[in-house]
């Protein structure tokens, strides 16, 4: 199959409402500018190319992959889930042609363990405070959290981004034992736990930011940052990489491409992350070290 | 429901077995439709469902792919049970339930049909209670944890194989037992649906308000020719009468008829 890899600067359909900081947009309009990454016309050898990836990222790698699929007519079998139960998997005999999972050090074991020809930086996460819409408890920092009174809800028993995380920049922040005293719901679901955020069963709780971009959630709470040294490293970097089971590495490598380009990272900037393939993302590239073994 | 059909309601014309082999023609077709339209759904929950009581949480699922909540059939269906229930009676367990068709399909060839009246086919209906009061407390009391590794998207099958892989111990437990009772019901028919369904101990609960009712008159002389045939071993109007309708050709009586508004009122 011939595919030609024009890396356009057209508008990518975005879900409605979602925005960009004019900063990253503009960053990523020059990138658009630049000569396509991929411009030739390879024969792939499959039609479908199996993609595993971190839940986290299918609001971005949905609309990403159908657009990957207009523009070359390979499908993409998807699935999304928790990286380190696929990573598990996939260090066991899963295997897939596509990986882009969370935590530096996950692409890292699978390169050391042969499963996994190479990755680079797809892009980040970053944590932040949500209340219900107009701030009841007039919350304007991490630490109010342990304000006498005000009302926490966390998942500390979610998946280690959604649940240790957390856990961990309330302790960097000081106040863990004071803001697990406030906690009025301990979840097992970090979207179950803001959906009760929402209704008013809490004043506060601390989330990844890309969740407030979810249709369910979008417009319905307020967002207070936090401040960035308390961030634990590990689960803010997501990385992409072909693996040695794929059969067609040109093909995944395409793939990996088209997503690591301007139009690709524009999928992921509109969920809520930051993208590789930006100032800030640079920054944090260098900054966490997301470098091929 | 054809105009027949509904005239048949009131009238009880499908005493006749013309009528009947309608009706259960009807039935066949309606089950295939509603297997078609909830039947992912359904099978989400039992097999991809990362919480311990499924079909109760889809508004905040991270499962994406689930049609309970790509086309919010969440809440349609449960405003569609408690006005079916009230209406009909546990019709939706006889003629909408999708895993009600596999045990149904799974009883028409079960070795053995439990189609008597003894202490045990009195008393093992009641076992739903127990299920039942087990999903309320999970849900209700200990908040409905997440047991299993939600895969929010993918292809079914290699999606269940990851989710049985990544599942916690309870999640297991909890799938084999419905998974369990499912196979046994090819020993004993429609095992699942008669003793062990959480959801129809909660239909057959408000199952004696509906408007629209099958029942024995007094011409009924407890011959037991409609527990033959009913699938869920049982006689109308008794504990586990789905309204399926499949009794009512079977009377040598000519007893068992559909009561509707006047004959309630």
């Amino acid at each position: 199959m011939t595919v030609s890899f024009l890396i356009e600067s057209e508008n990518v359909s975005r879900e409605k409402g979602k925005t960009q900081p004019l900063g990253r947009r503009a960053f990523l309009a020059t990138a658009a500018a630049l000569p396509s990454v991929v411009s030739a016309g390879p024969e792939f050898s499959q039609k479908t190319l199996q993609v595993w990836a971190c839940g986290g990222l299918a609001e971005a790698l949905i609309p990403a992959n159908r657009r990957f699929r207009e523009k070359t007519g390979i499908e993409i079998a998807f699935t999304g889930a928790f990286a380190a139960a696929l990573g598990k998997s996939l260090q066991g005999s899963a295997t897939t042609d596509v990986f882009a999972g969370r935590v530096l050090a996950l692409a890292k074991k699978l390169r050391a363990t042969g499963k996994m020809m190479y990755f680079k930086p797809l892009c980040f996460t970053r944590y932040v405070v949500v209340t219900p819409k107009g701030n009841p408890a007039h919350i304007s920092d991490i630490r109010d959290l342990a304000t006498p009174g005000v009302r926490v809800i966390l998942a500390p028993d979610a998946s280690p981004p959604g649940g240790e995380a957390v856990t961990g920049i309330l302790k960097k922040a000081g106040i863990v034992d004071q803001a697990m005293k406030n906690t009025v719901i301990k979840g097992s679901c970090v979207q179950r736990t803001l959906e009760d955020l929402i209704a008013g069963k809490g004043d506060a709780s601390v989330v990844e930011f890309r969740l407030t971009r979810m249709p369910s959630f979008q417009g319905k709470v307020d967002i207070i940052p936090i401040p960035e040294s308390l961030f634990p490293p590990g689960p803010l970097t997501f990385t992409i990489g072909v693996m040695n089971s794929a059969p067609d590495k040109t093909l995944a490598g395409h793939f990996v491409e088209f997503i690591r380009s301007a139009e690709g990272q524009r999928f992921f900037e509109a969920a809520g992350f930051i993208p590789a393939e930006s100032e800030e993302g640079a920054r944090l590239v260098t900054k966490l070290g997301v470098k091929d073994v | 429901m054809s105009r027949r059909a509904e005239a048949a309601v009131l009238g009880n014309e499908f005493s006749s077995k013309e009528g009947v082999l309608t009706l259960r023609r009807w039935r066949r077709i309606i089950q295939i439709a509603s297997l078609a339209i909830i039947g992912q759904w359904s099978f989400y929950g039992i097999f991809r469902c990362p919480f311990i009581v499924p079909y109760v949480s889809c508004q905040n699922c991270p499962v994406i792919t689930c049609h309970g909540r790509i086309f919010t059939m969440f809440w349609g269906i449960w405003l569609v049970i408690p006005l079916s229930v009230l209406i009909f009676g546990r019709a939706f367990c006889g003629w909408l339930c999708p895993g009600g068709l596999v045990t149904q399909l799974f009883g028409s060839i079960a070795l053995l049909k439990l189609r008597t009246r003894n202490v045990l086919t009195r008393y093992l209906p009641y076992l739903k209670y127990v299920g039942l009061a087990l999903a309320l407390s999970v849900w209700l009391y200990f908040g409905q944890p997440r047991e299993a590794v939600p895969i929010r998207v993918g292809s079914f099958f290699p999606s269940v194989a990851l989710t049985f892989e990544h599942a916690t111990p309870v999640w297991l437990v909890r799938t084999f037992v419905v998974l369990g009772f499912l196979v046994l019901g090819l020993l004993l028919a429609n095992v699942w649906c008669r003793f062990a369904c959480p959801a129809g101990g909660a239909l057959e609960i408000v199952r004696k308000l509906s408007l629209f009712k099958i029942r024995k008159n007094n011409k009924c002389d407890d011959c037991d020719r409609c527990l033959q045939v009913c699938e869920m071993g049982t006689r109308p109007l008794e504990h586990n009468c789905t309204s399926c309708c499949d009794c009512l050709s079977v009377c040598p009586q000519n007893a068992i008829e559909i009561t509707g508004l006047r004959r309630n009122w």
